[in-house]
């Protein structure tokens, strides 16, 4: 069944009242966005119902519910811009970002950029009080290791967005596998 | 709730407690806190004993004008070095004066 025409059936078996709609990244686990909906009953007390769906991460693009839920219009700009989802035949307009912001923050893949021309505090290990270069470090959340980004081997394939994403929790820089 | 309550509090360093670990900076997520240690040999060792070290905190600066206020680094101390006051932030009038250096030694040395 197609997404429209499950978000259509649930509002006619009584779930009318639109609660959410959000995009999660599954990169790691698996290589898709979700798109997630959450409708509820408000007469009968009946437990929300959550519909979800796989979109490739390459090329995500789903039917807009927004015909369906007009205030599902919102979401869908917002997930459209901060995941790069397509909604066909939605609203096309950003909600949040400048018109010029290029990329896709909420991309588990996506480096915090501003984050990797400063020197995190926490690179730091006990018992220092400088930043002593030629280290194995720590890198902080959102950085990934030099060596797969920023000031990786320009002759080498570009890095593995499920790399880059690894670097989403920090941790102590590695080597890049090859 | 009264205005006193409803303002954000202080967060004060208990320095005994606190054995340099990096734990509450690494934490952070606004990279607030700035962390300095040394490392120094333990005296009075039995003899026999092999060297043993601890690290020794030099400087402890949370700046207030990047802290949100948000308590994690409280909430992650393993030794509970961390802890909420009720008095506000003091106010300053550069951005550069809101740095709190919370090691008495330095803030004074510096002065």
């Amino acid at each position: 069944m197609d997404w429209r025409a499950a978000v259509e059936a649930l509002k006619a078996d009584g779930f009318d009242y639109f609660d959410w709609l959000g995009c999660v990244d599954e990169i790691g686990r698996q290589d898709c966005l979700r798109v997630v909906l959450v409708v509820r009953n408000l007469s009968q007390r009946a437990e929300p119902r959550m519909l979800s769906c796989s979109l490739s991460r390459a090329d995500p693009r789903i039917d807009t519910i927004s015909g369906v839920f007009a205030g599902a219009s919102w979401h869908e700009r917002e997930a459209a811009e901060l995941f790069g989802v397509e909604f066909i035949g939605g609203e096309r307009r950003r909600l949040l970002l400048n018109p010029e912001f290029e990329g896709t923050p909420l991309r588990k893949d996506e480096v915090l950029g501003a984050r990797t021309g400063v020197n995190w505090p926490g690179a730091k290990e006990p018992g220092e009080a400088d930043f002593t270069p030629g280290r194995r470090r720590l890198v902080p959340p959102g950085v990934p290791d030099p060596a797969v980004w920023g000031d990786r081997d320009v002759s080498q394939p570009s890095p593995d967005p499920i790399e880059i994403s690894e670097s989403s929790v920090g941790g102590r820089a590695r080597r890049r596998r090859t | 709730m009264t205005s006193a309550d409803a303002s954000h509090r202080w967060i004060r360093l208990i320095e005994p407690a606190c054995t340099s670990c990096m734990i509450c900076a690494r934490e952070c997520p606004t990279w607030c806190i700035n962390i300095d240690s040394h490392t120094e040999s333990i005296d009075g060792l039995p003899p026999g004993a092999r060297d043993r070290t601890q690290h020794v905190l030099d400087r402890f600066a949370i700046d207030w004008s990047l802290c949100m206020y948000c308590g994690i680094c409280i909430e992650e101390c393993p030794f509970d070095a961390l802890e909420w006051v009720t008095e506000p932030t003091h106010p300053a009038p550069t951005s550069d004066a809101l740095v709190e250096e919370m090691v008495p030694a330095l803030s004074t040395e510096l002065a």
